[in-house]
């Protein structure tokens, strides 16, 4: 389902005649999903050793100083779910989003010389705020938590339904790893 | 290209320009300047730009050269934008004769020049001005003339100003001003407009062969450099943006055939500052097309941050700096073979720092707060990490690289620091280079880094420098967490430099951050982290290491462990060395250690009710140990407290090794015969001396929250009696029975009592009560302690209390003590607490009637409790002795409860049945389900008193048992319990004694007499409303009162009638004081009449002593006196 998600957006996506001869490789190195009250709830490194875990859960965890920082640049205006490039470490760079449920999404690309267009990364974060809404949106997750647990820690790490949910975000990766570039447009 | 300001000439007649007049002129002109709030509408843009301030060049048109020479596109403000010449001829004629030909002259010199606007300035004296407004003068003006001459087109290009009138009235230079502005731009937008339609057509051309992207640059760049002289930098930095676009586009298509390289390194190009655009003669380059995409990208970023700058955005400048550093960093590690080594790494830094330093040059003139500063310094601060990061990755001499390389693993470890060795180059598709292979001909020019590389405590200190910079600059922009990513990685640093106390105490504060949001990943890492630092310090594992130590197992346990980032493929291996280490280090501390709350262990009840062992004093109870660790754990015991209801504590105990990774169960023994509900109080692991506990209910009720899953529910405990285990229990009379002592091995009991406060217990006077057995009896000040009791035997002690009247019931808290012979190494416990009530079981109640010299007393003996009592029987003995001459009288009543009773008779019967000879266990079991039935339905009391049956109610419990019990039950009915006169009796003697009157003692009989008989049996009819006559008379006996007073003869007394208005009118003397003697008659005669018909009760009389009870009247005390006069009044307006 997040995979369709991915491909009805991509097909919306305008692309210059030059970016239309190459495909995209935004190189995705790590996802990371933090919830409203800044518990990790998910990282995961999609691509790269599993030894760069370490420095992903680091940027994930430096990634909501500068999502707070835009927060409040933003807050007399009504703030855009995409927070865009956050910040770059190295040979990362951070995109945030937020949405309107203060969930944070942030994904970590490698960085590359290649102008990063807003549009492909926008068009995986949404694909994966749709697989976070789809694996939160189990009415029986909340089934053995007591009920004045903070709200949004829904999913328990390690619980088979978190299981479920990395597999959809793999499985957002893999299509945004293998971006194929839509002739069609 | 340096900034140029907008070109405006000027010209006059040779004669008026070397005046001192012009000079003046010249010189307030330039007083009006710059020109401000100038609004221009463009024609190729759709809105409206404003110049807030603009400076304008006055030169004088010969010095202008005419640069066609040059076919390299420049800035157009490069050549004047308008041209002004000044008239200075307020006569016609002269207009005529020479400042006409003048002005053509200037004219035809300005016509060749492509978009330059004019102006004909006229200056007139003022007062001249006046006088040529001559209403007569029909030739008109000379501005007119002017006008009419050389205005070719709908704008007027003529001007007068005033003067020296304007010399001192700003008003005067507005038409002037004005003018210039108009012309100004309408030259610029023309030009715009044109160079505009160039660049558009060059960019058409990219695909045609020839093109070259420089001439385009050029082009482009000339348009740039306009907008930017007429202070219009966002569309400057428009133009340099798309030039920067176009420029990657271009890349992109490797069309790079007009650039030779996409660097030549020169000398000093890792050190110069990267935004600075004089270090290098770029323009030149780029015209030459020899310009390098390295020189090219560095002017194109450094110009965009000039305008940045100038535009205040500060934080985009290093925003965007830092961007360019790291992208293009990896660009020219493509072609890193051509450069020197470490060449990357040295412009990076470099770089970095000139920028930040370029920056805050430029925010000097900004002012910045709030969110804006905040940017500002997060993104310098990023900046500086990216230096210090060069930094590390620099080269360093022979004995560096092994100790690098090791740290460097280290870091890798960490992702703290870079993950690029030096040695191991591995952007991805560059093949790794050994350092040899680079040409060591030229090297890197900046010093501090080339000190560095041979200096390796230099190296520290930059590094250390640069990190302790970025992180102040960090919480600075309020990025907690940036900075306490650098933190980590100094410690890491420590760690290498064998700082270790500094790195312990980072390593072992960080966690603390990470641990509220729930980052266990990176707590676990500090932590483990923290624990590797005591490991390569070699310091002795403290307290503080065993904190560290369980707070990663914390970490370590449950579900969180799949995140560890530590040790991930062999994280069971690790946390094992934890776990070794951890116990090596709890043998050698001292003293105990205690730790709340561990999760990694978790302990459960396994059954609630609570069996006796089977063949001993003591229970067992079975607790189930979930270890949620990977690896075994080694223990010493597992305790588990229950509390009582009294808080008394029962601690149930094991000896174990090891608590094997999931769930394993354990037998816990407490030598203890107490029994009853208990509440799981606290459970404990001890592993030596670190004592593991978990509490199991709150420290307080309140801070348990209305929750509806949270609330907290105690584990209830229910411990079965052990029928065959040393027991006690208390009776009235305040007597220790031990009993029924079913167990053979009790050996040394050793008892302690605790009452209510007040009462205290006498233990040296305690004596044996009952049979003598072969126990004896030892007091000591404040405890019994009995020897030798045999087995299956009781005793009872006697022990006197103080004085309890104070309570109803008693709460005596027992605390027994025993071994027992065949364990004598062990020592039990009971404790046990019960009530015995403290007043009596029963009432008596006398109630006495004097009649003359007899006394009818009554005696009642009622049950003060709510117990039904027996009563065996009950005497009245008279006790001699003088008391007054009156007599005291003992009662003694043999009762005892009816529960005591029939448990009395039950012992007996069921005795009895041979099938349950003394020994059986059973036995006492059967006894205490009996009573239990009777306890639980009241119905065969009733039945009882009428017909001395017991009719057990049926009792429906187990199977086997049962029929035992239905025989009980019909034994108990058929058998007569008034037959079970046996068995101990208590008695209770009570003295009651006549009363004693304290003075003497009347009777009164006040006797109503007919009025003409004396005798009454003849009492002929009374009718209301008739007069009866009566006789009151009152007759004095002294018996009952003290012997001593009967010496006394007489009392003064007086007689009162009780008045009863609606049934009798009294007459004759309703009140009287007579003379009271013993065995004396005072009679008085009165009239009554009845007022109504019926049965009438006659008036009661009273009679009191005479001064018993006199009343004396007192006065309110009268000594002051306050009166307030003419309050509100006399209250007049003045």
């Amino acid at each position: 389902m997040a995979g369709n998600a991915l491909t009805s957006s991509s097909s919306s996506r305008p692309f210059s005649p030059a970016v239309d001869a190459r495909s995209i490789n935004l190189g995705l190195a790590a996802i990371a999903f933090i919830s409203p009250q800044n518990h990790p709830i998910l990282v995961r490194a999609v691509s790269g050793s599993q030894e760069d875990l370490l420095k992903y859960h680091y940027l994930a965890h430096t990634s909501l100083d500068v999502i707070d920082e835009r927060i409040a640049a933003a807050s007399k205006a009504p703030i855009e779910s995409y927070l865009g490039f956050l910040y770059a470490l190295e040979d990362v760079a951070v995109y945030g989003y937020i949405t309107p449920l203060k969930l944070k999404i942030v994904i970590i690309l490698t960085l590359s010389d290649a102008v990063v267009r807003d549009a492909d990364v926008i068009s995986i974060f949404k694909a994966l705020h749709w697989a976070y809404y789809r694996a939160a949106a189990n009415p029986l997750l909340k089934l053995h938590t007591p009920l004045d647990t903070p709200n949004d820690h829904i999913l328990v790490v390690g619980s088979p339904e978190w299981v479920s949910f990395r597999k959809r975000v793999d499985e957002v990766a893999r299509a945004a790893g293998a971006l194929p570039v839509d002739s069609a447009s | 290209m340096s900034t140029q300001r907008v070109l405006v000439t000027y010209s006059a007649p040779q004669s008026f320009i070397s005046s001192d007049q012009w000079k003046q002129l010249y010189d307030a002109l330039l007083g009006q300047l710059p020109l401000r709030n100038i609004h221009w509408k463009p024609q190729t843009r759709p809105s409206i730009r404003t110049i807030q301030e603009l400076e304008l060049q006055l030169v004088a048109l010969d010095t202008i050269r005419d640069e066609n020479t040059s076919q390299v596109p420049c800035s157009l403000l490069e050549r004047p934008l308008l041209n002004i010449y000044v008239v200075i001829c307020e006569d016609s004629d002269a207009y005529k004769a020479t400042a006409r030909k003048q002005i053509k002259d200037w004219q035809a010199s300005l016509s060749h020049r492509k978009n330059q606007e004019w102006i004909i300035v006229h200056v007139v004296r003022s007062d001249a001005r006046n006088v040529s407004t001559n209403f007569f003068q029909m030739k008109g003006n000379v501005l007119d003339k002017i006008k009419a001459e050389f205005n070719t087109d709908k704008r007027d290009r003529c001007v007068q100003l005033a003067w020296p009138l304007a010399q001192d009235n700003p008003a005067a230079w507005a038409e002037l001003l004005s003018k210039v502005k108009d012309g100004l731009l309408s030259a610029f937008d023309t030009a715009v407009s044109q160079r505009d339609d160039e660049v558009r057509r060059s960019e058409g051309q990219q695909s045609m062969p020839g093109w070259n992207f420089c001439t385009f640059f050029i082009l482009k760049e000339s348009l740039a450099a306009s907008f930017e002289g007429m202070n219009l930098f966002e569309d400057a930095l428009r133009y340099y943006d798309e030039l920067e676009m176009s420029f990657a586009h271009v890349l992109r298509e490797k069309n790079l055939s007009w650039f030779g390289t996409l660097i030549i390194p020169g000398a000093k190009d890792d050190s110069l500052p990267l935004l600075s655009i004089t270090k290098k003669p770029y323009r030149d380059l780029i015209v030459a097309n020899t310009v390098s995409v390295f020189d090219l990208r560095i002017y194109i970023l450094a110009k965009q941050c000039g305008l940045l700058g100038k535009i205040g955005k500060v934080a985009d400048v290093c925003r965007k700096v830092a961007m360019f550093l790291t992208s293009f960093g990896r660009h020219l590690r493509e072609v890193s073979v051509i450069l020197p080594p470490y060449f990357i790494e040295s412009w990076t830094y470099s770089s970095a720092l000139s920028a930040i330093e370029q920056a805050d040059f430029w925010a000097r003139n900004v002012k910045l707060e709030g969110i804006v500063l905040n940017q500002f310094n997060a993104c310098k601060a990023e900046l500086l990490e990216l230096a210090r990061n060069q930094v590390w990755l620099l080269p360093c001499s022979g004995h560096m690289v092994a100790d690098r390389i090791q740290l460097d693993l280290f870091g890798i470890q960490l992702g703290l620091l870079p993950s690029r060795p030096p040695f191991s180059m591995s952007s991805p598709g560059v093949p790794a280079l050994p350092v040899d292979a680079k040409r060591e001909s030229r090297i890197i020019s900046n010093s501090e880094l080339l000190k560095c590389s041979a200096d390796q405590t230099a190296f520290y200190d930059l590094y250390t420098k640069l990190t302790n910079r970025a992180i102040d600059t960090y919480v600075k922009a309020g990025r907690r967490k940036f900075a306490l990513r650098l933190h980590g990685s100094l410690a890491a640093l420590d760690v290498r430099q064998d700082r270790m106390t500094s790195a312990l105490q980072t390593y072992s504060s960080l966690p603390a951050h990470y641990a509220p949001h729930g980052w266990t990943s990176l707590e676990s890492y500090m932590l483990s982290q923290a624990i590797n630092v005591y490991a390569l310090s070699g310091t002795d594992k403290d307290k503080q290491w065993i904190n560290i130590a369980l707070a990663y197992l914390k970490l370590c346990s449950g579900a969180t462990s799949s995140e560890s980032l530590t040790h991930q493929e062999n994280s069971t291996t690790y946390i094992t060395e934890v776990v070794d280490s951890l116990k090596v280090a709890v043998d050698k501390l001292n003293e105990p250690f205690s730790y709340p709350e561990h999760p990694a262990l978790s302990i459960r009840l396994l059954d609630e009710i609570v069996v006796p062992a089977e063949d001993e004093d003591g229970y067992f109870l079975f607790v189930s140990v979930l270890n949620l660790l990977s690896c075994p754990l080694p223990a010493s015991k597992i305790c588990v407290s229950l509390s009582g209801r009294e808080s008394e504590q029962l601690r149930f105990c094991t000896q174990v090794k090891l608590i094997e990774p999931g769930t394993s169960t354990f037998k816990l023994f407490c030598p203890s015969s107490s029994w009853g509900t208990y509440i799981l109080d606290q459970t404990e692991v001890t592993m030596s001396n670190l004592h593991l506990k978990w509490n199991h209910r709150p420290a307080t009720m309140k801070s348990v929250q209305a929750s509806r899953t949270k609330r907290f529910v105690p584990t209830l405990v229910r411990i079965l009696k052990d029928v065959r285990a040393f027991g006690v229990c208390l009776r009235q009379p305040r007597s220790v029975e031990f009993g029924p002592g079913m167990s053979s091995r009790l050996f040394w009991p050793f008892l302690l009592l605790t009452g209510p406060p007040g009462v205290t217990f006498r233990f040296q006077e305690s004596t044996v009560d009952g049979d003598a057995t072969s126990a004896s009896l030892e007091c000591a000040t404040d405890s019994i302690s009995i020897a030798d009791l045999a087995e299956d035997s009781q005793i009872s002690v006697l022990i006197p209390h103080s004085d309890a009247s104070a309570y109803d019931t008693m709460q005596i808290t027992m605390l027994a003590t025993y071994n027992t012979r065949k364990d004598a190494a062990v020592n039990r416990s009971l404790l046990q607490s019960s009530r015995v009530p403290a007043s009596l079981p029963i009432a008596v109640n006398v109630q006495d009637f004097f009649r003359g010299e007899r006394l009818f007393s009554r005696f009642t003996i009622s049950a003060s409790a709510q117990n039904y009592i027996c009563v065996s029987s009950a005497t009245l003995e008279s006790v001699q002795g003088d008391k007054g001459g009156l007599s005291i009288f003992d009662t003694l009543v043999q009762m005892r409860e009816i529960v005591v009773q029939i448990e009395a008779y039950l012992e007996q019967n069921v005795e009895a049945l041979d099938d349950y000879p003394q020994h059986d266990p059973d036995r006492s079991r059967l006894i205490a389900q009996t009573i239990r039935a009777l306890e639980s339905d009241s119905d065969w009391v009733a039945h009882r008193g009428i017909t001395d049956e017991l009719r057990v109610p049926t009792l429906d419990k187990e199977g086997a048992q049962n029929k035992i019990l239905t025989l009980i039950g019909e034994m108990l009915t058929k058998g007569k319990l008034a037959g079970a006169k046996s068995g101990s009796w208590r008695e209770i003697r009570i003295q009651v004694d006549v009363p004693i009157l304290a003075a003497v003692r009347l009777r009164l009989i006040p006797t109503l007499f007919s009025a003409n008989s004396e005798s009454s049996d003849q009492m002929p009819p009374l009718y209301a409303g008739q007069p009866i006559p009566a006789l009151l008379s009152i007759k004095t006996s002294f018996h009952w009162g003290k012997r001593q007073h009967a010496s006394r003869k007489s009392y003064q007394m007086r007689f009162d009638i009780q008045e009863m208005v609606r049934d009798w009118l009294i007459s004759g003397r309703k009140r009287g004081d007579f003379e009271a003697e013993d065995e004396s008659t005072y009679t008085v005669a009165i009239t009554l009449i009845a007022l109504h018909h019926g049965e009438l009760s006659l008036p009661k009389v009273v009679a009191h002593q005479v001064h018993g009870a006199e009343k004396v009247l007192i006065l309110p005390r009268g000594g002051r006196s306050t009166f307030i006069v003419g309050m509100g009044e006399g209250l007049s307006v003045e």
